[in-house]
């Protein structure tokens, strides 16, 4: 019996610890972000570089799942609110729920799948082949080159990247409110104006910089932590995914919290 | 030592990174820089191509390049028939040095005391 306590509370205490560990990488990085040193030539060229990997690659597969899953989604919630008599609730529904909740979700859920797991791979990598040592031995800071760009990345490519998403979804939702409810787009507006609450709008692009920080910074971190062998490869990329999804979890939860008060 | 180049980025990007991140030096600059010093030992053609596309010989330039990027260098190489295997004897290593002796301050090769006969009159 006592042994089950001991390694609950070994547990808790290594969570709480690896949390900690986290969140003051995270304010190491963040200070980094802000420092004009920085930005060198090196580091702006990396930046430029993986927005492009991040943000444009992937624009053709995001455009189709935004168009896909949200004319899909649009759809059916306005089905519902026909067939419940929530129409009044359109505008809310669809600014509320879709655009500054499910929008941003739906964006941070396919750069992690996509590019969340490449730098965690790609930082792993990096530390088996000692890449890492090596930038370390030409003083090339690694913070500075490696880490500052992707977690700027990151935010920059969510924000944009949930932004567009909300204009897809807001198209859609003009599109699908004229086929069930033949509401014409004066009056499509006129209802999205009315129910647009501007902090609800400032709270979702914060929520997505908050994501887009963590969605990179995390499978960094895990990254490095890979040891000289390949096989510590999978095992890290697994921690780091596992940590993202938790870290979206989180700051969902969080979001919600601050609406509510 | 072993300091391998960067693996997801083409050789002259390794060289310029050099100069981009010490001296802030624009990219085009740089990068314009580093195919120049490849060129200068015989090796444009593979400033494009990434660490695994490259032969031993390759590697070595790309890497003795990155090393006399630094300012003021010093560079020191450490048993270089390990990095080139297949070697016969010191000559390809030091026309490589030779060709880009205004980039370096000094250059000093640590070896095994049996690997001598291989340096010849070095």
């Amino acid at each position: 019996m006592m042994s089950f306590w001991e390694n609950l509370g070994r547990r808790v205490i290594q969570m709480i610890t690896a949390f900690a560990d986290t969140i003051i990488f995270a304010g190491k990085v963040f200070i980094r972000i802000f420092r004009r040193k920085t930005y060198s030539s090196a580091m702006r060229e990396v930046l430029l570089n993986q927005i492009y990997f991040t943000s444009v690659q992937i624009l053709p597969v995001f455009l189709m799942v935004s168009i896909i899953f949200g004319s899909l989604l649009i759809g059916i919630v306005f089905q519902l609110l026909k067939e419940f008599g929530l129409t009044g609730f359109f505008g809310h529904v669809l600014m509320g729920l879709i655009v500054t909740e499910l929008s941003p979700l739906l964006t941070v859920l396919l750069i992690t799948l996509r590019s969340a797991a490449a730098i965690n791979t790609e930082m792993a990598v990096m530390k088996v082949n000692r890449e890492i040592k090596t930038l370390e031995m030409f003083r090339i800071d690694v913070i500075d080159y490696l880490l500052v760009p992707r977690v700027i990345n990151g935010i920059i490519s969510i924000v944009l990247l949930s932004s567009l998403c909300s204009i897809v979804l807001l198209v859609s939702g003009a599109l699908f409110s004229w086929l069930i409810f033949g509401m014409s787009i004066d009056v499509y507006t006129n209802i999205l104006l009315n129910a647009t609450n501007f902090s609800d709008i400032l709270i979702a692009l914060f929520k997505c910089a908050i994501y887009g920080f963590f969605i990179t910074l995390i499978p960094i971190r895990f990254g490095l932590r890979a040891s000289q062998e390949l096989t510590s490869i999978p095992i890290v990329v697994s921690q780091g995914m596992v940590n993202v999804f938790a870290a979206i979890l989180i700051i969902e939860v969080l979001s919600l919290l601050t609406k509510l008060l | 030592m072993d300091v391998p180049l960067i693996s997801n980025q083409d050789i002259y990007m390794n060289i310029a990174l050099i100069k981009e991140y010490h001296e802030d030096m624009p990219r085009r600059q740089a990068q314009r820089l580093a195919v120049e010093y490849l060129e200068r030992v015989d090796l444009g053609h593979i400033a494009y191509k990434r660490n695994p596309a490259l032969n031993p010989e390759e590697r070595f330039c790309g890497m003795l390049l990155r090393a006399a990027m630094v300012k003021d260098a010093m560079i020191l190489i450490d048993q270089p028939f390990k990095i080139i295997p297949h070697l016969k004897d010191i000559r390809f290593i030091t026309t490589a040095l030779k060709k880009i002796d205004d980039l370096y301050l000094s250059c000093h090769i640590y070896d095994y005391k049996w690997m001598e006969e291989k340096y010849g009159e070095l």
